[in-house]
């Protein structure tokens, strides 16, 4: 708990699994969900090192409420967006939106 | 070279640039008034005549030559004069050309008359005058082979004038590809000349010494002895006259040219055009004199030549198609007479030839003009011997074609024949077979003219125009031709007619004249001009004059049997040879032979080539690389696959196995 | 046998306070992780949404772990209360639960997961290997007077320009949501 290998590795241990998720979830919502996993790793490894390693604690904290408004919008455009296409395709599935196919 | 604006020189500049003075004037003024186009025409060409009349005047008692020139393209070792150049034989064959030509331009005034592209006739006649008188007195090869092919459009230009015909435009084309083909020959031969001597200016091939002191000079672009780069030059030059002068191979674009109208062809293609290549030859005789070979094949193409053309006129029932194979045979005999070495012969017989052979054609469109066709045996039975000035005006010519004193042709054709016989009796044997056959022929038109047999009752008086491409215009003018209109264009013909008459008449009593005129300024000439001594024909050379006579007479009298005598059947002994007779009537197969490598050399081996080359190499190259790029794009566009997945995989797995360069260091 | 009573009085004594800190905190590492694997693993997509909370509850105690407060309770606030709200709406407005569960393919599953493990691999790596050193001076206070006091003053334009991305994101979102709607109702 004192150490910053905890908080990293916990960080990039949420990291990959977001990223197994976006690679491997057919359904738009689900990959939503693990973009969203990833952010969350993102702001604590930012964290992690405003605890241990920077000068001014109290400015990593404000980093990091903006990755969280940050994140709020793009769930909602996002969301917005998946339900759009939704309307089009009438299925969430990722497989259906393929017509930039060259 | 004359500093200075001189006299001279301004009459120099007025003789050469008047043509295109006038033709400039024409084209862009007076296109639509024919009146206009036609005084400008005649008044330039007067002008000119003038002009030539004063510098002629002006040389004969000097006896150097009056050059006026500038360097026009100038490089380290070589230079191109541009300018004017008049020693004797240039300006002999300058008056020859402004007198025909201011002659057939009054005399057109009345052939034309009617015609609605009078005024593009007459500017395409000054263009014509230009580059010939340009031609004739160029100081240097470069301007004479520039004229040359201007005198070639020109004749293409005024040989399709009734371009509506299709056989017309089909003869400028042919006249005009025909003289071009000769002309690559004789630009092979400028270039080798220019490449090896550094110039070309005329005077240098003006007598023998300078030759031989030039010869060492030569630097010839392959190696070879400098005769033979001599001798090769003079042949290929001698080429254009080939095609220019409708010798041997190239003779057939000739006949065919007599689509154009009879004014023309008298100034053209009987006077002054086809001498072109002949004035050529003479004008760097030296030059041939130096290489036998090349006066070797002189001699026989012309030989060949005359003969040839002789036997197909002896067939024709074309006036025009007679004199055009009369001019063909006639400028193969003047090549006889300078391939034999006499110069003055060959000089002479051009200058009595022109003004015969113009008087000739002239007579030939006075009937063509009176009743609309161009057969003989059609006119006479119309009744032309009842139009007694051109009557008397063509059996003139024909008695100085066929050489029978007193006329002119006499003691022309008597010149050449002494020099034949001076070179060998070969030669001389076939000139009094030419004989023979020029008087036959010649003589056939006019018996039939003065004598028709069958259907001469009845006055046929078609009072048309030939090549008329709108009969409501011919409707119109010939209202218009009634009255006073009618006399003045009449006289008009009728008055050259008789000028050429009288010239035909005197002029060969003036042959001492002319000679020593000639010899004065040329050495080589005095050694060159065979056995013809001053004021005479040849001492101790009766024989050649006797059987000459006789051959003449021979043809007269063979002549008189088939057509002029009261129980003649004007068929001729060739028609009872009927495949002899078909061979002359198809000038000896040479327009078929022509055709066939046409068809499957040019057009079936070269034509189709570059087409295939066009179609498949060019064209299939880019189109295969436009292929390609499709192709290509095609393969890549697969990696578009439109899943934002499969991207997304793709960027990840790079990025891992970038990720793993931590590990490996 | 002893009375319950003299069992369970030394046991407080076996609970040291420090392996209970520590306990704890391996607990809600443990949570977030399990969250996380849940949200990502799982067929049913109800599933994956109750996993994401359950993960962000993990978060936001790790948060505090880091001595930030404020930002656990944002975290619980902003995520779990509003963006996985959000997305239950979308599953509901979207995905019709009747359907059978969705089938995947267990190449993609396999490719993807050792791409992650690559990554993973090879980051963890850099994270050992990099000497991590300390800034010289640290400030010491980090309050959350301190850090509003930053947003309004030195961080003022920052805090401006998100409540411009919050306000742009919100039309974006009802004018994209909201086209279909327009769409069938004019028809």
């Amino acid at each position: 708990m004192n150490s910053l290998y905890v908080y990293l590795f916990v960080a990039l241990f949420l990291f990959c699994v977001g990223l197994w998720g976006v690679l491997h979830r057919r359904s738009l919502i689900a990959m939503l969900i693990s973009v969203e996993l990833m952010l969350n790793a993102a702001s604590i490894n930012f964290l992690a090192f405003n605890r241990f390693l920077s000068p001014d604690p109290a400015v990593g904290q404000i980093a990091v409420l903006f990755i969280m408004g940050t994140a709020a919008a793009e769930a909602a455009i996002g969301l917005s967006i998946i339900l759009a296409l939704f309307r089009r395709y009438q299925s969430v599935e990722i497989g259906k939106a393929r017509e930039l196919k060259g | 070279m004359v500093e200075g604006l001189s006299f001279e020189l301004l009459m120099a500049i007025v003789v050469s640039m008047s043509g295109l003075v006038t033709f400039g004037l024409i084209m862009v003024f007076t296109l639509r008034s024919i009146n206009a186009s036609v005084t400008v025409g005649v008044v330039g060409s007067v002008l000119s005549w003038l002009a030539g009349l004063y510098l002629f005047i002006h040389y004969w008692p000097a006896r150097e030559a009056i050059v006026f020139q500038v360097n026009w393209l100038v490089a380290t070792n070589i230079q191109v004069p541009f300018g004017f150049y008049f020693d004797s034989l240039s300006l002999l064959m300058l008056m020859i050309v402004v007198t025909i030509s201011t002659l057939i331009q009054i005399y057109s005034i009345g052939y034309m008359a009617g015609d609605p592209g009078k005024s593009r006739y007459y500017a395409f006649l000054c263009l014509f005058a230009w580059s010939m008188i340009n031609l004739v007195i160029a100081p240097a090869m470069i301007q004479l082979y520039i004229f040359w092919e201007l005198v070639g459009l020109s004749s293409y230009l005024l040989i399709g004038f009734y371009f509506e015909k299709y056989s017309a435009s089909e003869a400028g084309k042919k006249a005009f590809v025909m003289t071009r083909a000769g002309d690559i020959g004789f630009f092979i031969g400028l270039v080798l000349l220019f490449l090896a001597a550094g110039h070309l200016a005329v005077d240098v091939f003006s007598s023998g010494e300078k030759i031989a002191a030039l010869l060492p000079n030569l630097k010839p672009l392959f190696p070879m002895k400098p005769e033979t780069l001599l001798t090769i030059s003079a042949i290929l030059i001698f080429s254009g006259a080939v095609g220019k002068s409708a010798q041997f191979p190239l003779l057939t674009w000739l006949p065919d040219a007599m689509e154009g109208p009879t004014p023309v062809s008298a100034l053209l293609h009987s006077a002054t055009m086809v001498a072109a290549g002949v004035y050529l030859v003479s004008r760097i005789f030296p030059f041939y004199e130096a290489s036998h070979t090349a006066m070797l094949v002189m001699l026989c193409i012309g030989t060949v030549t005359m003969l040839l053309s002789s036997t197909m006129a002896m067939v024709a029932r074309d006036i025009k198609q007679v004199w055009a194979y009369s001019t063909v045979s006639q400028l193969g005999f003047m090549m006889m007479g300078l391939g034999a070495g006499a110069y003055f012969a060959g000089v002479f017989h051009l200058t009595t030839h022109a003004f015969f052979k113009a008087l000739l054609f002239l007579c030939a469109g006075v009937f063509i003009h009176h009743f609309d066709t161009n057969d003989f045996f059609d006119m006479s039975k119309g009744g032309a011997r009842k139009m007694l000035i051109p009557m008397i005006a063509v059996t003139i010519g024909v008695c100085a074609l066929s050489g029978l004193p007193p006329f002119s042709g006499f003691f022309s054709k008597e010149a050449v024949m002494g020099a034949l016989a001076a070179k060998h009796w070969v030669w001389l044997a076939a000139g009094l077979l030419g004989a023979a056959m020029t008087a036959y022929y010649s003589f056939r038109v006019i018996f039939v003219m003065w004598f028709p047999k069958g259907g001469a009752a009845g006055h046929v008086h078609a009072h048309g125009h030939v090549g008329h491409a709108d009969a409501k215009e011919a409707q119109e003018d010939h209202g218009a031709h009634k009255g006073g209109a009618v006399w003045i264009t009449e006289w008009c013909m009728l008055a050259v007619l008789i000028v050429l008459s009288a010239i035909t008449l005197v002029l060969g009593f003036f042959e001492g004249d002319i000679e020593a005129f000639i010899a004065g300024a040329k050495e080589a000439a005095t050694a060159a001009h065979g056995v013809v001594a001053e004021g005479g024909h040849g001492i101790g050379h009766t024989t050649v004059l006797v059987l000459a006579l006789s051959c003449a007479l021979a043809g007269v009298i063979l002549a008189w049997f088939e057509y002029g005598a009261r129980r003649a059947t004007q068929a001729g002994f060739l028609s009872r040879l009927k495949p002899v007779e078909r061979l002359f009537a198809n000038r000896w197969y040479m327009d078929h032979f022509y055709r066939k490598l046409l068809d499957y050399v040019v057009y079936g081996g070269f034509t189709n080539t570059f087409t295939r080359n066009d179609r498949v190499v060019i064209d299939g190259g880019i189109d295969g690389f436009s292929n390609l790029t499709i192709g290509l794009g095609r393969v890549f566009s697969r990696v578009q696959s439109g899943l934002l997945q499969r991207n997304l995989y793709v960027t990840f797995f790079l990025l891992a196995l970038m990720g793993l360069y931590f590990f490996l260091v | 046998m002893p009375p319950l009573s003299e069992i369970i009085r030394p046991l407080p004594e076996l609970i040291k306070p420090a392996w209970v800190a520590e306990g704890a905190f391996f607990f809600i590492v443990g949570v977030t992780m399990a969250g996380a694997v849940i949200a990502v693993f799982l067929r049913r997509i109800i599933y994956n949404v109750l996993g994401l909370a359950v993960c962000l509850m993990g978060v936001a105690g790790i948060f505090i772990y880091l001595n930030s407060e404020f930002l656990a309770l944002m975290e619980i606030l902003v995520y779990i209360g509003a963006i996985t709200i959000t997305i239950v709406f979308a599953v509901m407005l979207s995905d019709p639960m009747y359907r059978e569960m969705p089938e995947r393919s267990i190449v993609k599953v396999g490719v993807s997961g050792l791409v992650s493990l690559i990554l993973f691999l090879s980051l963890s790596k850099l994270i050992t290997g990099t000497p991590w050193t300390a800034a010289a001076e640290r400030e010491s206070d980090w309050t959350l007077l301190r850090v509003g006091k930053l947003l309004l003053t030195r961080f003022d334009l920052v805090f401006e320009l998100i409540s411009l991305v919050l306000i742009v994101a919100i039309l974006g979102a009802i004018i994209i949501a909201g086209q279909g709607r327009r769409q069938r109702s004019s028809q």
